[in-house]
């Protein structure tokens, strides 16, 4: 029990998607221009990686070593397709803004990542777990990442005014504050794991 | 070699198996999708036949369509390959169907549909001419299409305040040189008053990098539309 | 403004105002992953420039056959496939004709398989709706792009090497930093074209 509890929990600090395994660099630095574009991304990403984890975990057995890669990007690529197809047909309004996220979520590296390190080498309900906390882990990570950048470059989070215009960086919203925001972090989150096998050790 | 066929003929039935399935998939949400797109057309031809300046429909409550065959009424002008017009010097379109209302007080009220390339990708902007003592006035615009904009810059496009600094353009406007501009690429700092704003609009400027700081393609877009859309109504209707 | 004049001003945007990596955040796994030495991001750079070139060209045909077919939804899935098998081949062929260029682009194609870059390029010719010689130097100019951003890049981190940076901020801190500096850089570049 312990040991499936971990597959969930594992993807929130300790192999966090964004600031320790580094995956899904291209959405998280494009979308996070705000707490909320933040948010979306990564909900719209959980949803697919788990259901993406549990597709490729059932049809693992038939697949050939070979073609895997292929297999799951086609699989993987169809999924979103689908997901996009429904979304636009029955939940017009959340479509138009999440609609943004969806063509990036085909190529975050992420999806396919998880497919190939995780769910073709296990069962579909650890994969389902593994699915759901790397999703929330993204998700955090994003969501920490976007209040950040709009605090500092817009002087709000989730559109509520923090301090006033004097403070605003807005170089934080554009493509160097991306870089420079997430850059910080990693260094914070490596500081933290450093404490912390510090602490365990001694 | 028998090795390669049988990886060669997996990979072909997973193929088939996902076309059929998105085949499937397309079938079923085909309807939903054009009813959702249409419900959301004819949300949008009630948010721009709606006054900038009072808030009041500027056509009769019964004129507004609420379903596909009020729509097809209304039709003014359509073509076959879905483009009625394309600009040359500002690089947009007016997509077809283009509609016509008569207004509260007889006067011709045209509904296009244009688009023009953004940041990523198409900008469809949908917007309401009033033909008013021989002059057309811009009344107010909604922006349809717009997903492949940078979320937090361009994507800012669709939100209230902005599309309101498109609202209300006099034919005065349209009528500089090289048309209307947004006012970054008109060389002109953000102005605070309300009046000031007002006045840039006159003049053929529309202020927007106080509301949507930093984007500057995504609304030169809008505005390259609303000038395609003027050339065509000058040429077809006299 | 005529012909020639609008493809150079494609290509030097693509290169330098909406460069994809530090403009348009594409492609950078592999500008994080391969630019720890020249040598490796040179090698990344030509062959992304070969495949993103051909792929595109490749695409906008079987765009043209996706639209007469009326099947527009199936384009993200289908030119994933597309430049999966186009690598594939690229790599066949190349061990086949030429076992020298084998030798040093062969490591980086399969990575390019899964690089953003060259399905989101793809995506991009389409929606900007390039015809077929502005969707070539566009992808041209991206590539290039690409290129100067990674080998600038991997130049800085190969210094930064030599330097002492606190523990916590070694590896991807710094290059995400690094990256952010490169970027902003090239914001200078902001406004130089405008198409």
């Amino acid at each position: 029990m312990a040991n499936t509890f971990a597959d969930f929990t594992k993807g929130i600090l300790k192999e966090n998607p964004t600031y320790v395994q580094a995956l899904g660099m291209c959405p998280t630095l494009a979308t996070t221009t705000s707490a909320i574009n933040g948010l979306g991304m990564g909900l719209a990403t959980l949803a697919v990686l788990t259901m993406s984890n549990v597709v490729v975990s059932l049809v693992r057995k038939f697949i050939p070593e070979k073609v895997r890669i292929p297999a799951y990007i086609v699989i993987i690529a169809s999924f979103v397709t689908i997901v996009d197809l429904l979304m636009h047909g029955f939940t017009y309004d959340l479509w138009k803004t999440l609609g943004l996220f969806i063509p990036l979520i085909v190529v975050n590296c992420i999806i396919l990542g998880r497919a190939e390190a995780f769910a073709s080498k296990n069962g579909v309900f650890r994969s389902l777990l593994d699915g759901l906390g790397m999703g929330v882990g993204f998700t955090l990570s994003l969501l920490l990442l976007g209040s950040i950048r709009e605090l500092l470059g817009n002087g709000t989070i989730f559109g509520i005014k923090v301090w006033g215009d004097a403070f605003k960086l807005f170089m934080m919203i554009l493509p160097p504050g991306a870089y420079i925001v997430l850059g910080l972090l990693a260094g914070l989150f490596n500081f933290i794991g450093i404490k912390r096998k510090a602490k365990i050790k001694g | 070699m028998g090795e390669i066929v049988k990886t060669g003929l997996i990979l072909a039935a997973i193929t088939v198996i996902i076309g059929l399935i998105l085949g499937v998939v397309y079938m079923v949400v085909k309807e939903p999708i054009e009813d959702a797109e249409l419900a959301a057309k004819l949300r949008a031809i009630k948010v721009v036949l709606t006054s900038s300046e009072n808030g009041k429909l500027i056509v009769s409550e019964k004129q507004i369509p609420k379903n596909l065959k009020d729509l097809e009424e209304k039709v003014w002008k359509s073509s076959e390959d879905g483009t009625l017009f394309e600009s040359s010097k500002y690089k947009a379109k007016v997509l077809s169907p283009a509609y016509k209302f008569v207004g509260r007080n007889g006067e011709n009220i045209y509904v296009l549909t244009g688009s023009a390339i953004g940041y990523g990708g198409s900008v469809v902007t949908m917007a309401a001419f009033v033909k008013k003592d021989g002059e057309f006035y811009e009344n107010a615009i909604e922006v349809l299409e717009y997903s492949q904009e940078t979320p937090g810059l361009g994507a800012r496009i669709s939100e209230k305040d902005v599309k309101k600094r498109f609202y209300g353009l006099s034919s005065k406007a349209f009528q500089k040189a090289n048309g209307l501009k947004v006012n970054k690429d008109a060389g002109i700092l953000p102005k605070s008053s309300n009046e000031e704003i007002r006045k840039l609009k006159d003049s053929g400027v529309v202020q927007t990098s106080d509301v949507m700081t930093g984007a500057t393609i995504t609304p030169r877009a809008v505005v390259n539309t609303l000038n395609a859309m003027f050339e065509f109504l000058n040429q077809e209707v006299k | 403004m005529n012909e020639g004049a609008r493809i150079f001003l494609i290509v030097l945007s693509a290169i330098l105002v909406n460069n994809f990596v530090l403009q348009r955040f594409l492609g950078i796994c592999p500008f994080l992953g391969v630019s720890k030495k020249i040598d490796t991001a040179v090698g990344m750079s030509i062959a992304v420039l070969f495949v993103m070139v051909l792929a595109s060209t490749i695409v906008w045909f079987i765009d043209r056959l996706l639209i007469a077919l009326n099947i527009t939804f199936l384009r993200t899935i289908v030119f994933i496939l597309v430049i999966a098998t186009l690598v594939q081949f690229v790599e066949i062929f190349l061990k086949k004709s030429s076992p020298s260029l084998y030798e040093a682009l062969g490591i980086y194609l399969p990575l390019i398989t899964t690089n953003c870059a060259i399905l989101g390029l793809a995506l991009l010719n389409v929606q900007m709706e390039y015809n077929l010689l502005e969707t070539v130097f566009n992808s041209l100019g991206a590539a290039l792009g690409f290129g100067l951003a990674l080998i600038v890049f991997a130049s800085i981190r190969e210094r930064l090497e030599l330097e002492e940076i606190p523990q916590s901020f070694q590896g991807l801190a710094n290059a995400l930093i690094t990256a952010g500096l490169v970027s902003m850089a090239f914001m200078g570049f902001q406004g130089l074209v405008k198409i």
